[in-house]
């Protein structure tokens, strides 16, 4: 039996016998390659959903929806380790409880989906802790090593460029399964701290404030860059604080629904190479 | 260009001990640079990243963010907090490209007026050889609104 075979009788299953009310996973988009979020609520409509490699965003934000989860019913949802970790760090945050989360469970290798064994949050400790190992032997992407070898002035000029197309449509920030405060620090104005208008300078502290905001938080799921229509390459910020956090606190966010938050606790001796 | 130029630098420094500090540095009459404006916080754990980038888009070429040396928190560990909070913050400001000589950040105790003194010194100093911010300022002649700093 295929991947989405297997889930989609399983979702019948769960449906049927009222374990889950509703399954939220993946289903035909506008083009063959795309797919786009379903919400399915009865096990005659379970044949809509589909599981293959394009099967790329990040559902865990949707489990956030106001009140999805606040009748204490289950919920079943499609994610990647990635997924499982930034439920992980929702949990961990107070943001739901995983005890109303069924995991469905895949993982993508080369042209195929394959399913990762388990089905609550906490069975998935061992794959997450061999991603985190996975990332620690992982190249540097191509480009990332290049804005490294630069000058500072050549970086801020590089930065100045992606930055300059941002148009602050904050889809990056409402694709992000971690940007959950219901009210943005960008959405403030008495003061404002971050400039509505998109010119380059509020762009580029916009996306350095969410690249911080993130920092600790992002599992990498990609879902941000993905939805960005500018093509900001805002994976490089993620990965390089997700780098810093992994190599000065050995914190790789979204281990288990415990983990402390990275930048809400401390050791006492934490590197400090640069205080004067 | 004629007129000299004048580093604006911003120091955020926390009451306890930095603030103490300068304030020590001035009573023993230490000379120091006029270049800086301090801003006063309770704790460098009330010290926000944004700050920071408030600072440099109000027209500073320089900022400074100081505070109680680690174990010496008036409020025990808000220090400690802000010490992986900087650690963060300074790699992203490196990564953007911001000069590492632009954002500087220090322990500086309620005794310590001299350390004070000189670092402020050393700041201005290492400022003035860089040069203005241009790259910052720029960016905000763009956005049509006067640094006001
Ligand atoms: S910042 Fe981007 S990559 Fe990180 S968790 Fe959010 S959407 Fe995913
Ligand atoms: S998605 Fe891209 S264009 Fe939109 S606000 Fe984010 S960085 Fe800017």
């Amino acid at each position: 039996m295929s991947i989405q075979e297997h889930y989609r009788s399983r979702a019948k299953e769960l449906l049927s016998a009222g374990t889950v009310k509703m399954v939220i996973g993946y289903g035909a988009g506008s083009t063959p390659d795309r797919r786009r979020p379903v919400f399915i609520t009865s096990p005659d409509e379970a044949d809509r959903l589909v599981l293959d490699t394009t099967c790329r965003t990040n559902l865990s934000g949707y489990l956030l929806r106001e009140g999805l989860l606040s009748d204490q019913k289950q919920v079943a949802v499609f994610l990647t380790v990635d997924g499982i970790r930034s439920l992980n760090v929702l949990a961990a945050e107070s943001q739901l409880d995983t005890s109303q989360v069924l995991v469905f469970g895949f993982g993508i290798e080369g042209d195929q989906a394959r399913a990762i064994e388990g089905e609550r949050a906490a069975d998935f400790k061992s794959v997450i802790a061999a991603a985190k190992e996975q990332r620690k032997s992982q190249p540097a992407d191509e480009l990332q090593e290049k804005l490294e070898a630069m000058t500072p002035k050549e970086r801020f000029s590089f930065w100045e460029g992606e930055f300059s197309r941002c148009i602050k449509c904050y889809a990056c920030r409402q694709a992000c399964p971690m940007c959950w405060c219901r009210r943005c620090v960008v959405d403030n104005n008495q003061p404002q701290w971050v400039n509505t208008s998109s010119h380059t300078l509020g762009n580029l502290e916009w996306n350095l404030l969410r690249a911080f905001h993130l920092a600790g938080r992002c599992v990498e799921c990609g879902n941000c860059s993905r939805a960005c229509p500018a093509d900001i390459p805002l994976h490089l910020l993620n990965r390089r604080m997700a780098d810093e956090v992994q190599a000065s606190f050995d914190h790789y966010p979204g281990m288990d629904e415990a983990q402390e938050p990275v930048l809400a606790s401390f050791r006492k001796d934490d590197p400090e190479t640069f205080i004067l | 260009m004629s007129e000299v130029f004048e580093p604006k630098i911003v120091a955020f420094v926390c009451t306890y001990c930095t603030y103490a500090g300068a304030d020590l540095a001035g009573t023993s009459r230490l000379k120091y640079p006029s270049n800086v404006r301090i801003v006063r916080l309770p704790c460098t754990g009330r010290i926000s990243p944004m700050f920071i980038l408030k600072a440099l888009q109000k027209g500073a070429d320089g900022v400074l963010v100081s505070g109680c040396h680690p174990g010496d928190c008036h409020f025990d560990h808000g220090n400690y907090h802000a010490r992986r909070r900087w650690t963060v913050f300074n790699s992203l400001l490196q990564f953007a490209g911001v000069p590492e000589e632009r954002v500087k950040f220090s322990w500086i105790s309620a005794a310590e007026g001299i350390k004070f003194a000189e670092l402020i010194r050393d700041i201005t100093e290492d400022i003035r050889k860089i040069g203005p911010f241009e790259e910052y300022h720029t960016l905000i002649a763009e956005t049509g609104s006067a640094a006001p700093l």
